[in-house]
């Protein structure tokens, strides 16, 4: 394929694993008829596409709400037109590697709410575990409803440039958001481009809320015929607002604020104009903290007081069940491989980054060390807050770092730089193609049996040149993911 | 007489209607090989339904709900409890200058009850005790930990009204004086930053008149609702020492929860809705269950009705300080 005209004049692959050209150039060939399609295209015919997505965008309010600019605003997520391809055969190694770190996740929360044998067995320290901001003592000895913790995990993949092997970067399995985007942006996507849906098997993604609704409503204590389902949203100042309505339209159950539930006895009813209805299953996207006030922090707002009481008598179910922050702990990620040796006798599928654990004197003065090569991440945090990019901060900023560090090392832990892989994207500043870094979440459901995972997942981007921090609340956007059927 | 007859009555009044009040009662004496809890039992007024559950410390909780407006809020536990010959401290055991090396494996075993706590921080200042105890100590663990608590109640004035129930160690350093409730958040800091696992302990110490040749006066405060600590001597086990009463642990400690501090156990928790200021009491009347030859004999303690300031909030909390 010849570069010389059209959309991708001028494109160069540079230093990074190109997702859409191999080192030589040349498409790789589950991108080669997309690419056919697009390098036909003038610039402007482009940029007549990607209005019409841009609009369909802001008709139909996807946004999401920045936090740190003090402004709280509420954007528009950046939507960027050329998909994110992977072939049948990378994506089932992905699938499998997912499947066997939800279900050693799974085992791990089981086991260390219960009765701690990986503790016992010194396979973990166990004052790692307790040391845990988010673990928590108040699920120790709670049997869950059929031994379900992560309901719903958003793990965080990347393709190493040097390697071009795909990593874990991350595991979300206390309210992973983002799964509205894959599933709007696949809608925006076939309108945008229809004929290349033709052209291409993409693999669908829209049983994802059905698949939902079916594990929330197995959990029902009453039983699945008799199931009230609500989806518990923090409220409109959230910043996953949106997807919080959505999926709750997209499943037709109720969308309720702490307010809109009331704890009785030990039965948790919903208020309605017909009066209180009882509420069998919580899909909860409020943090354990503010989940229940009497249990958890006393001064929420946001939660509903005697939750925990109902949930520990059984007649309630929630997920994603709490306490699951222990299993993404950023520490604890350093020990997930041995989760999955321990738990399954298995050698894990998908590849770990190299992860420095502050809080062992070794591996604190490596950092402090190397502070301007690594990447510095809070262990509680998520969203891509509380972090340091070694080579783009300032100096002082190394520095403010450094002195947090070292006042507070259980909570940091750094890793080597991942040189993330690109995908083109079109910088409309310049009006041409771009390399942008990429990486991928994709969405696992877990209902005690089977793991399932709608093919792909969300492309987040880094839409600035060169940068390599991709959350949308850091100014990233996102990109469609097709699963090919087969190869190409 | 170690059979006691315990009734603790928490009140709350209101002056204005509240409502929603949602409350966890940490009251249930512990049944274990040390104490026996033959009865329990717990009514709230205005009426509810209570449930109860064990948390992962192994306390009993109780959990209360109720909806309808109120402006009085009264608990009462009533529970028959059998107090057995509490350890002493053994002679000899494990050398001060060895349990450095056992330290590591204290973190690991006993992460809760060593790691420094929201109202037990790690500070300089329990450094300085630990490092005269140690020095006045006969060297070994169960000696320093004995020297720690005789150190804490002459060099600490119990006073009460110094603190409030949200008050830290750091508090009580800066005042040199305290309540119970203080006195064992000190004696916790300092042994664990000596190594040693230690837990708070919420309980009743039985008053002089109720209890097997006891002074009266040594009843401190006279107010029955009273905490300590329980410390983990290697080679041994838990081993209680109340640095308030600079006395053995006796026949007449009543240990109800076990937590890293008070924060983990206070006898009644709740939220509740309503703009109402709120005042507290808690009375709690002992009286020795039958004796062995048949006759019963009644003493009462009666506490003085704290006031607590109001929190006009949507969502106040309750709390009692421990005495």
């Amino acid at each position: 394929m010849c570069l010389d005209r059209g959309l991708f004049s001028g494109y160069t692959a540079g230093p990074f694993y190109d997702e859409m050209f191999s080192s030589q150039g040349a498409a790789r060939s589950h991108y080669a008829r997309l690419l056919e399609k697009l390098g036909g295209m003038a610039p402007s015919q482009f940029e007549e596409r990607r209005k019409l997505a841009d609009l369909s965008f802001l008709l139909q309010g996807i946004t999401f709400t920045v936090y740190s600019d003090g402004r709280g605003t509420e954007r528009l997520f950046p939507f960027d037109l050329i998909p994110r391809i992977l072939p049948q055969s990378e994506w089932a190694h992905i699938e499998a590697g997912l499947t066997q770190r939800v279900v050693a996740l799974n085992l791990f929360l089981q086991d260390v709410y219960g009765k701690q044998q990986i503790l016992k067995d010194r396979k973990i320290p166990s004052s790692l575990v307790y040391s845990c901001r988010h673990f928590r003592r108040e699920m120790m000895g709670l049997e869950v409803p059929h031994g379900i913790y992560t309901h719903v995990c958003g793990i965080d993949l990347v393709r190493d440039s040097s390697t071009g092997e795909f990593y874990v970067l991350e595991d979300n399995v206390r309210t992973p958001s983002g799964i509205s985007y894959v599933l709007e942006n696949r809608l925006v996507m076939t309108r945008a481009f229809p004929e290349a849906f033709h052209e291409h098997e993409v693999l669908p993604v829209a049983h994802y809320p059905s698949e939902l609704s079916r594990i929330l409503r197995m959990l029902s204590p009453r039983g699945e015929s008799e199931s009230q389902i609500v989806l518990l949203t923090p409220g409109i100042h959230n910043s996953a607002y949106f997807e919080h309505s959505f999926l709750a339209q997209q499943m037709g159950i109720e969308l309720v604020e702490g307010s809109d539930l009331i704890v009785d006895g030990v039965v948790v009813y919903m208020k309605t104009i017909y009066g209180l209805k009882r509420v069998d299953v919580i899909y909860r996207r409020v943090d354990d903290d503010f989940l229940d006030p009497l249990c958890f922090r006393s001064d929420s707002m946001l939660g509903v007081p005697g939750l925990m009481g109902a949930y520990r008598a059984g007649n309630v179910a929630l997920a994603n069940t709490p306490g699951n922050g222990v299993a993404d702990d950023k520490a604890i990620y350093a020990f997930v491989p041995t989760l999955i040796k321990y738990y399954l006798g298995e050698d894990p599928v998908l590849r770990s980054v190299e992860t420095y654990l502050c809080d062992r004197s070794d591996h604190l003065s490596h950092v402090l060390t190397n502070l301007p090569k690594l990447v510095v991440k809070s262990v509680g945090e998520s969203g891509g807050y509380g972090m340091l990019m070694g080579p783009s901060a300032a100096r002082a900023e190394i520095e403010a770092f450094r002195e947090r560090i070292m006042s507070e090392p259980r909570n940091y832990i750094a890793q080597p730089i991942v040189p993330l892989s690109v995908v083109p994207s079109y910088d409309s500043a310049a009006q041409c193609m771009a390399g942008r870094h990429v990486d991928l979440r994709p969405y696992c459901l877990y209902d005690g049996q089977k793991v399932t995972i709608v093919p792909g997942g969300l492309t987040r981007v880094a839409l600035q040149p060169g940068s390599l921090v991709v959350n949308s609340s850091q100014g990233g956007g996102s990109k469609d993911t097709w699963v090919l059927r087969g190869e190409c | 007489m170690n059979r006691y007859h315990l009734l603790h009555a928490t009140e709350f009044l209101y002056d204005g209607p509240v409502y929603e009040s949602y409350n966890e009662v940490r009251l249930r004496p512990i049944h274990d090989d040390r104490q026996s809890c033959l009865s329990f039992r717990l009514t709230t007024l205005p009426n509810s339904r209570v449930s109860s559950y064990k948390d992962g410390y192994g306390n009993w909780i109780h959990v209360s709900n109720i909806l309808p407006h109120h402006r009085r809020l009264r608990f009462e536990a009533e529970s028959v409890v059998l107090v057995h010959e509490a350890p002493a401290p053994e002679p000899g055991g494990m050398q001060l200058r060895d349990l450095d090396a056992k330290r590591a494996d204290l973190y690991e075993e006993h992460f809760d009850w060593v790691a420094p706590s929201a109202y037990v921080p790690y500070l300089p200042e329990l450094a300085e005790i630990s490092k005269s105890a140690e020095d006045s100590c006969d060297g070994t663990v169960a000696g320093f930990v004995q020297a720690t608590s005789d150190t804490i109640h002459r060099n600490f004035v119990y006073m009460k009204g110094a603190t409030h129930v949200h008050s830290s160690v750091r508090d009580s350093l800066t005042l040199r004086a305290g309540v119970c409730q203080d006195f064992a958040h000190l004696l916790l800091g300092v042994v664990r930053m000596r190594g040693l696992p230690a837990r708070y302990v919420s309980g009743y110490l039985v008053s002089g008149s109720a209890g097997p040749g006891a002074k009266q006066e040594e009843v401190i405060g006279g107010q029955a609702s009273h905490a300590w600590a329980e410390v983990f001597l290697p080679g041994q086990g838990w081993v209680g020492f109340d640095p308030t009463l600079g006395n053995p642990i006796e026949l007449r400690h009543i240990r109800v929860a076990y937590g890293r501090d008070y924060g983990d156990v206070p006898p009644v928790r709740g939220v509740y809705k309503g703009r109402a200021g709120q005042s507290l009491s808690v009375d709690v009347r002992f009286r020795p269950a039958l004796d062995d030859s048949g006759h019963e004999q009644f003493a009462e303690t009666s506490a003085e009705p704290e006031e607590s300031e109001g929190h006009p909030q949507e969502r106040p909390q309750q709390h009692s300080q421990q005495q």
